[in-house]
């Protein structure tokens, strides 16, 4: 009986652990700039959009002012003074790519992996990008 | 208590009272010498795969025949005495030495169907023969096994048929079928036949009238055969079964130097299954020949050639409806199952299979050296194989052919015990009574 | 949450992946020199052709007696094994991980069918549990052992599942979920989920005795 009754305080403990954290996620997404990558280019898509606050990120990340980070036009040497800002991602970047080239989603993935691997902040796996509406 | 609960405790002197003497000090070297020296990459495949799935359960007439009881199923064979044995790496007690033995020894056939049940085709059949060895190394055998092992050891025959016996039995044969046809000999010691006629023990001591059967064939069908005069006619091995692998490569050594001092071509075999066994997969090994050193073959692929060659003529054909048991060692072990369908139906104008049949026939419960553990344990092995007797009553046949001494043996008690309606022959009696006999008067 | 999944997915991936190549190497390699030298006939026995005719046949669904006479249990096999393999090889976010570490990536299937794949995997191994404690001849032969190394194999697919709909803290499961995986390659070689790796030299061998030396079928 005892047996039983551990097991069960287990169970609750565990569901307890995991839950928790998860009711500190909601508010913190209610942005009205964007909130998702543009995921247009692709046809079927197999997860949801990656959650981006663009603002919210680059206040946190404090690149406000340094678009050409991302924005670039050379990924391997950003350079400060060329900035790809207002152009869609899409344009250099095909779904199906050439040899040459980074395809859409390799791009996304590392653009934003690479630099929170880096800086060691930021989501890394599937689903903290990914998530769940 | 029912029926198969009664053939669980079996007194035989060959297991209690050697287990008893047993120390745990002989039982642990013995079990480790068996499975760490003399197996090994077989031994630890098989066992270290098992999923323990019993899926391999269908195929024992055991496991059947018990109402589905899981201690019968091939895996819980295993598991009753391997597994154990290599869990404790061999501290097993002398009561787990006599129930392994009695596992291995009576409530297995070795017949291998098993193996094309199991996913993985792990062989328990090999498995109960590691057991087997060990219980024989321990010298735990169930008595009436060791007796017919000491015969092969002492007489190279398995029934203690003494050397002059042999000789009269063949030239009491000879003239008791000369009554019928005159020029029939039975060619002692001819040098240079084309084969030498092997048997088994059994034959001379209670089934003579199949030499002489065989003779009449022979003088039929005009070959030039012989059969040996000394030590060495006797193609049966019980040693083989009972673990006493050096006995066994003694007397099959002597089986193919006699067809060597013969200067035959080849040998043929009467109607026995494990002696066919024992000389092209178990013995010829043990002796580091890759095949039989001198070919083999058994009657049925020699009734088949005779008859090919139109050397055998079919006189008359037998009408009563009739049905076939595939034995293991010729058929799951040499694939003989067409020829003999062939020779069957060429002299049985009513034949009926019996299902499942061909490589997929249930065991007779005889073979593996389970007859020749004797009286004690004959109800283990009826009991173990209703489904035999199931399967003969469901073709309505009236007589039954099996062409192996071990499993007519084993058949004959099935058919008493559950009444069956039915004769039971060798093929060798029904190509008797319908070939023709151009010598006959 | 950065090291720890760094690392989990990093070198202990490695460690993983050489536990299970090494393990079942090793095997192979132990296994096959001491049928060298104390099991011999092994190696005269072996026969190509009825060797790749055994594992093939046994690859079949319903192309054995015994297969036929449990069907349930070859549909459930079958669909178990099938979708154990094909679902972690070719789902869409480990292809693109490895693509992401080496430049690497191939053909993927649609997450919904993955899905469908990991229900399958884990229902299977639902029946499986449920019939090794109620078949009389699987109960009889299942130990503690069995139900372990089940939920070895359940696990990384139960986690893959909560993690891919983000039940629970998502962080953690995908951690368990890695864990797991690692868990069951590395216990592949050392139980009796080296089957992956014995099955061909079982049958193979057996095969080989039965279809060339006793010139019948082992099915
Ligand atoms: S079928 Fe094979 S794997 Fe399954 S229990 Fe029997 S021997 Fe073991
Ligand atoms: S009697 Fe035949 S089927 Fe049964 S366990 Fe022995 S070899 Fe296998």
């Amino acid at each position: 009986m005892t047996g039983k009754l551990a097991l069960w305080a287990g169970l609750g403990l565990l569901t307890a652990l995991f839950v928790w954290p998860t009711l500190f996620v909601g508010p913190a997404l209610s942005q009205d700039d964007m909130t998702h990558i543009i995921t247009d280019a692709f046809g079927v898509k197999q997860r949801p959009a990656s959650v981006f606050v663009h603002d919210e990120h680059n206040i946190k990340a404090e690149i406000e002012d340094d678009c050409w980070l991302c924005h670039h036009f050379d990924g391997k040497n950003p350079d400060p003074m060329d900035s790809s800002a207002g152009m869609p991602c899409v344009d250099c970047h095909p779904v199906k790519a050439d040899p040459d080239q980074t395809p859409l989603m390799q791009a996304f993935h590392k653009q934003c992996k690479d630099c929170h691997l880096e800086k060691k902040a930021g989501p890394i796996a599937c689903g903290e990008c990914h998530v769940r509406p | 208590m029912s029926e198969a609960a009664l053939a669980q405790k079996i007194d035989d002197p060959g297991l209690d009272e050697t287990a008893a003497k047993l120390t745990p000090e002989r039982i642990r070297t013995t079990i480790n010498r068996v499975l760490q020296q003399e197996n090994s990459a077989r031994l630890k495949a098989f066992v270290g795969t098992c999923v323990s799935c019993g899926l391999c359960s269908d195929a024992c007439h055991f496991f059947l025949s018990h109402d589905r009881d899981p201690k019968y199923s091939p895996a819980g064979k295993v598991k009753q005495t391997l597994w154990e044995m290599i869990r404790t790496k061999g501290n097993v007690s002398q009561e787990f030495i006599v129930r392994a033995a009695t596992i291995a020894y009576t409530e297995c056939n070795v017949c291998k169907r098993c193996v094309q049940y199991c996913p993985f085709g792990i062989d328990t059949a090999y498995l109960m023969t590691v057991v087997r060895r060990i219980c024989h190394l321990l010298g735990v055998t169930p008595l009436y096994l060791q007796d017919t092992s000491h015969s092969h050891a002492s007489t190279f025959n398995q029934m203690w048929v003494k050397d002059d016996e042999w000789i009269d039995t063949l030239q009491w044969q000879e003239d008791e079928y000369r009554d019928e046809i005159p020029n029939l000999r039975i060619p002692l010691e001819k040098e240079g036949a084309d084969f030498f006629y092997s048997v088994i023990g059994p034959e001379p001591k209670f089934r003579t009238q199949l030499i002489g059967q065989a003779a009449v064939l022979m003088n039929e069908c005009g070959v030039d055969w012989t059969m040996p005069a000394t030590p060495g006619w006797d193609n049966s091995d019980m040693s083989m079964y009972s673990g006493d692998l050096e006995i066994m490569g003694r007397i099959k050594r002597a089986h193919f130097e006699t067809a060597r001092r013969l200067r035959v071509k080849r040998v043929v075999m009467g109607e026995c299954g494990h002696a066919y066994r024992s000389v092209y997969d178990v013995g010829n090994r043990w002796l580091g020949w890759r095949e039989m050193p001198i070919p083999v073959i058994h009657a049925l692929q020699f009734y088949w050639e005779m008859l090919k060659e139109g050397r055998l003529k079919v006189a008359t054909q037998m009408e009563e409806p009739c049905t076939f048991h595939d034995p293991c060692n010729v058929v799951r072990g040499m694939g003989l199952h067409e020829m003999a369908r062939d020779v069957v139906r060429a002299f049985c104008s009513n034949f009926i299979e019996m299902e499942p049949n061909r490589e997929q026939n249930y065991c007779c419960s005889a073979g593996g050296g389970v007859i020749n553990c004797g009286p004690p344990h004959t109800k283990t092995r009826v009991l173990g194989n209703r489904v035999k007797a199931e399967q003969i009553t469901a073709t309505g046949a009236k007589v039954l052919i099996a062409p192996c001494h071990n499993c007519h043996g084993g058949l004959e008690d099935i058919i008493n015990h559950y009444k069956l309606d039915v004769k039971l022959v060798f093929l060798i009696d029904i190509i008797y009574a319908h070939m023709h006999k151009s010598n006959a008067i | 949450m950065h090291s720890i999944y760094t690392f989990v997915t990093g070198p202990l991936v490695w460690v993983a992946f050489l536990v299970f190549i090494g393990g079942l190497a090793g095997k192979f390699v132990y296994l096959t020199s001491l049928a060298k030298n104390k099991d011999p006939y092994v190696f005269s026995y072996l026969h190509l052709k009825y060797a790749l005719r055994s594992i093939i046949v046994w690859l079949i669904p319903f192309s054995t007696r015994n297969m036929r006479l449990n069907p349930v249990m070859t549909v459930v096999t079958f669909a178990f094994h099938i979708c154990l393999i094909i679902a972690p090889i070719f789902l869409l976010a480990h292809v693109i991980m490895f693509e992401e570490a080496w430049g690497v990536s191939w053909w993927t299937l649609p997450d919904a069918v993955a899905d469908v794949m990991t229900w399958v995997v884990l229902a299977s191994i639902v029946f499986f549990v449920v019939r090794r404690r109620v078949v009389p001849e699987a109960r009889y032969v299942t130990g503690p052992k069995e139900f372990v190394i089940l939920g070895l194999v359940a696990l990384p697919f139960l986690t893959g599942f909560l993690a891919y709909y983000q039940i629970f803290d998502y962080q953690t499961m995908i951690i368990l979920h890695v864990l797991a995986g690692e868990a069951m390659l590395v216990a592949i070689p050392f139980t009796w989920l080296s089957h992956v790796m014995l099955y061909p030299m079982i049958r193979g061998y057996m095969g080989s005795e039965f279809g060339a030396e006793r010139h019948v079928k082992d099915w």
